[in-house]
């Protein structure tokens, strides 16, 4: 490279290139002048862009002036520089990582960050915004390298994505235990959690800037060893380009500019993601921008056009009072999950499924065994489950209850007690067979109801449902789960089914849906009752709270059809499962058994999320762990994954219920955080 | 291994069966009734449903803070309240009497507790999900009460405090709330009016503050706060609309500037930190008109914003004290 550029051809080519680069440039600067110059006249005071004007231009009131320079200059600025900070973080984090989807999202940064600042705010200790944001970077930091550790750098593009969503699902699920646990001390923290760009004056933003600078000006200095890097390591040493010294560099300063972000505004989701995407293909008509000299300063700006833009859109769309309530965050990631959906079906998806795992085929004693300690296990689990609590039973109390002559306090304390027993149990069991039939279908290990958008659906549209509503049936809210499942699987399902289920788009689809999903949802909580968000947040972590006996019948009796349909049809599972070609061989009707299975696995995570709301990872971790103990035939695996599935929520929920009575944690919460680890115990295995 | 497991799962299991047969309570049932006395009272609560109890409740449970300091009013004391911490900081108006079970949080509390109490009536609000309400109703007579109502605060304040009072046989005490509460307000209005504060305009507020981020609550004239100011003569300045319960609005640093000058009040508590004070450098907030005139009061801790008459009066002497001190 450094060649050609000292030839006169180079030196030609390298002026032109230039000329557009700085056109684009230009042009981008423009826009957010423009965008800018709209954000600065909206906001709640009545000062409009008249006042503006005479702010600017120094003959307004006093009382607009201060407006214009407190408040709408730096939320202006900070829009600015959190959109420049995240695109240029996306842009540096994808560069190295030679993976077109790193970001601060995708690698978790975001959420480490929030969970430090979280740690911090709950010990009660009050820092300056420096010190904060020192504790962000190094939860970002964190984060970040057991992403990029575990998933291996350049390939495995959703290996990368997983890893990065199920560590950002475990790192908010513990942050959202402790905004319950501390309630007093983080207060307001999940509001801020969504991310919104208002500033109380400069102070924040005068901080931060200096440090956006320094990581900016830093990223500049190591551009061109990135640019090498793209050349392959092997090529990149030989330029002598110090392979690893540029890598922890560049990843160190990427990390640094999203944490200063995150401190600036919360983490205000996928501008890190979008923006570099939007940049990529310019390039190829302005081949200036092919440099990451010149790439990342215009990627910065392509997000501060991201940033801004929401912003200006939610203010313009929504009436002022309620535009304070809405985070600028939820904006993008509504923006981002759709951004994500349509560059999955633009990317040409050449990996397969994954080869099945390679696992040894256990004899049918062991099968047998298997079956008869979990199911002594999870019978001793819910024994326990139906014991202890706020108040601890005895079995001699079950019985009397049981058979209906049990005093008045044991009555009572088992009425409320059995029916969230029960809802966990099927819960878990549900979630299981769902996470079973998508694996099977897609042949994917790593799908699940949660990671594709099933849950996230579901939750949207129960929500929707209990906000809207006064007291809402156990069936209606059932229903309304499945109908938000139905449309965010039909687009997940549907669209990734183009491609014949490859894994690198499904996976995506998912993840933008369920992130779509879960910003329509704060949206909601938000816009429908501000005061009151209790009812649908409680829900939301994954509760059996409050559950009555018939708010568990939609699940059992879909979980019940299941079994059957799951046992009686286990050879085409088996077939489904086992590639493209055998089934059809055997005359199978492929494409109408995977719409079957698929419909029955949606309806399991619809009622599953309608009984127990959104539990992560159980889909997951059930079938897999099923596979590991008994081999791949479905006539095993999906009784062993039921049992499993099943015990796993019922010990969440106990746990949840018993270690901090009275109060309690919802069962999601507590899935996520034995959800995690499992979940990269099985990337790494994985690992080719 | 295999059959390790196994075995130690039975063990484990048939241990926690042995260890745990017997029951907690006494084998025969022995039903309670019968040494109760015969005046049965049966009400009607705010959302319709009868509540038949076997005579005035002594051992109630409440699940929300203004239920809670009601009956402490009315000198009957909780014997399960929700977030003991949080209302022993927020409302000191009314303090704990007696030494209450913690039952959980206000949004979410334990069933289970509240059932091991064995309480003669529940106490709640409508803010808590009907569907525990109905499995409360399993526990306890459960008597709801309108959580707040922006059309009418003191008459729903004077409504519960009389449902509570029949309920528990207080009805004596309960006129007496009322009244002190009626006096109260004669009292600071004619303070408001002889120290040339009548018909002043008021704005009444509390706030978040989070990393650089302050969100300020209005409380509009459709909240309790509201209420009562205008009851004291004074006008209500937001322009806000406020939600259709407790009359409350969310707007930022710069939904102030449309308030004119004002007498501004807040509520903060030490226990979560003063968001106003933070924006002593704030150069919006520097200038508005009731700051510079040095009309921002911060009212004392431990007035519960959404409380009973006792808070309510505690509310109009700080209210009197900030405004009229010179």
């Amino acid at each position: 490279m450094a060649v050609i550029e000292n030839t006169a051809v180079g030196r030609d080519r390298t002026a032109a290139a230039t000329t557009g680069a700085v056109a684009v440039a230009a042009a981008l600067a423009l826009l957010v002048v423009v965008l800018a110059a709209v954000d600065i006249t909206q906001g709640t005071a009545d000062v409009g862009a008249a006042e503006v004007w005479h702010a600017l231009t120094g003959t307004a009131e006093a009382g607009d002036a201060s407006v214009v320079v407190a408040s709408r200059l730096p939320r202006m600025v900070a829009a600015v520089l959190v959109g420049v900070a995240l695109g240029m973080s996306g842009a540096a984090l994808q560069a190295v990582s030679r993976n077109v989807l790193a970001s601060p999202d995708t690698l978790a940064v975001n959420a480490g960050s929030y969970l430090a600042l979280g740690v911090v705010a709950a010990t009660g200790t009050t820092l300056p915004l420096l010190a904060s944001s020192g504790a962000a970077f190094v939860g970002g930091l964190a984060a970040t390298a057991v992403v990029l550790g575990l998933s291996g750098l350049g390939k495995g593009t959703v290996r990368l994505v997983l890893a990065g969503s199920a560590l950002a699902l475990g790192l908010n699920a513990v942050t959202e235990a402790l905004l319950l646990l501390f309630p007093q001390q983080t207060e307001g923290l999940y509001r801020w959690g969504q991310g919104g760009v208002g500033q109380n004056g400069f102070d924040g933003v005068a901080q931060m800037a200096p440090v956006i600078a320094v990581a900016f000006v830093g990223l500049l200095l190591v551009a061109r060893r990135v640019d090498a890097l793209a050349l392959g390591d092997d090529a990149a040493r030989g330029l002598g380009v110090p392979v690893r010294g540029t890598r922890i560099t560049t990843v160190v300063l990427a990390t640094l500019l999203a944490a200063a972000a995150v401190t600036l505004a919360g983490p205000i989701g996928f501008v890190g993601l979008c923006a570099p995407a939007l940049v990529r293909p310019l390039p190829r008509r302005f081949r200036g921008l092919s440099r990451s000299r010149v790439s990342l300063p215009v990627t910065g700006l392509v997000g501060a056009v991201l940033v801004l833009g929401s912003d200006v859109l939610l203010r313009a769309v929504v009436p002022a009072d309620l535009a304070v309530e809405v985070p600028t965050g939820v904006v993008t990631t509504v923006v981002g999950g759709v951004f994500l959906v349509v560059m999955a079906l633009r990317t040409r998806d050449t990996a397969g499924a994954d080869a099945p795992d390679r696992l040894r085929i256990p004899g049918s004693t062991a099968f047998l065994t298997t079956v008869v300690v979990l199911g002594v296990v999870l019978a001793g689990v819910t024994v326990g489950a139906v014991l202890l609590g706020d108040s601890k039973l005895l079995l001699g109390d079950v019985v009397n209850w049981a058979q209906g002559h049990s005093g008045r306090v044991v009555t009572y304390v088992l009425d409320t007690r059995v029916p969230r027993v029960t809802a966990a149990l099927l819960a878990g069991a549900g979630l299981a067979l769902s996470g079973t039939l998508v694996q099977a279908v897609t042949r994917n290990p790593l799908a699940e109801p949660g990671v594709l958008g099933v849950s996230g659906g579901a939750g949207l549209g129960a929500v929707l449902l209990v906000t809207s509503v006064q007291a809402p049936g156990s069936w209606a809210i059932a229903a309304a789960a499945f109908g938000g499942a139905a449309v965010a699987s039909s687009i997940v399902f549907g669209l990734a089914a183009r491609g014949g289920f490859g894994q690198n788009r499904l996976v995506l689809l998912g993840v933008g849906v369920s992130a779509a999903a879960a910003a329509l949802i704060s949206l909601v909580i938000v816009l429908s009752d501000p005061f009151d968000t209790t009812r649908a947040l409680t829900w939301l972590s994954g509760s059996t709270y409050g559950r009555t006996m018939p708010d568990t019948v939609p699940v059992a009796l879909v979980l019940a059809v299941g079994v059957v349909v799951a046992v009686t049809r286990r050879r085409e599972l088996d077939l489904v499962a086992l590639d493209e070609d055998t089934p059809r061989l055997l005359g199978l009707g492929l494409t109408r058994a995977r719409l079957g299975f698929l419909v029955l696995a949606v309806l399991l995570g619809a009622t599953s999320v309608a009984a127990a709301g959104t539990i992560g990872f159980v889909g997951l971790v059930a079938p897999h762990a099923a596979r590991a103990l008994v081999g791949r035939r479905h006539v095993r695996v999906v009784p062993v994954a039921l049992l499993l599935g099943a015990l796993l929520v019922c010990l969440a929920d106990l746990v949840g219920r018993t270690v901090i009575a009275p109060a309690q944690l919802g069962a999601g919460l507590m899935t996520a955080v034995i959800g995690t680890p499992y979940f990269f115990y099985l990337l790494v295995r994985t690992r080719r | 291994m295999r059959r390790n497991l196994l075995a130690t799962a039975a063990v484990a299991v048939a241990a926690l069966s042995l260890a745990a047969c017997g029951t907690t309570e006494p084998s025969s049932d022995t039903p309670a009734a019968a040494d109760k006395p015969a005046g049965k009272i049966t009400l009607t609560d705010h959302t319709g449903v009868k509540v038949t109890l076997d005579g005035p409740a002594k051992k109630v449970v409440a699940t929300e803070w203004n239920v809670i300091e009601d009956l402490v009013a009315l000198g009957v004391a909780p014997v399960g309240v929700a977030d003991v911490k949080g209302y022993t900081a927020w409302n000191t108006a009314a303090p704990l009497t007696g030494d209450p079970k913690d039952i959980g949080t206000r949004g979410e509390p334990s069933i289970d507790t509240v059932a091991a109490l064995a309480p003669d009536l529940v106490v709640a609000t409508t803010d808590l999900s009907p569907a525990v309400v109905k499995q409360l109703r399993k526990v306890a007579p459960v008597l709801e009460v309108t959580a707040a109502d922006a059309a009418d605060q003191i008459g729903t304040m004077n409504d519960s405090i009389d449902l509570i009072a029949k309920a528990t046989g207080t009805e004596t005490k309960a006129a007496g709330l009322k009244k002190d509460f009626e006096a109260s307000v004669a009292e600071g209005k004619k303070a408001l009016e002889d120290a040339g504060l009548g018909g002043a305009k008021i704005a009444s507020a509390d706030g978040y503050v989070q990393a650089n981020q302050v969100s300020v609550r209005a409380y509009t004239g459709g909240s309790l706060l509201g209420a009562v100011n205008e009851r004291l003569g004074l006008k209500n300045a937001w322009t806000v609309e406020g939600d259709k319960d407790y009359g409350l609005a969310t707007t930022d640093v710069e939904g102030l500037t449309g308030l004119g000058d004002v007498q501004f009040t807040y509520v903060a508590n030490d226990a979560d930190g003063d968001a106003f004070s933070g924006l002593a450098k704030n150069a919006v907030w520097k200038s508005l008109p009731f700051v510079k005139n040095g009309n921002v009061h911060r009212l004392p801790d431990g007035v519960w914003m959404f409380g009973g008459p006792r808070s309510m009066e505690a509310y109009i002497d700080s209210l009197v004290d900030a405004l009229t001190k010179k």
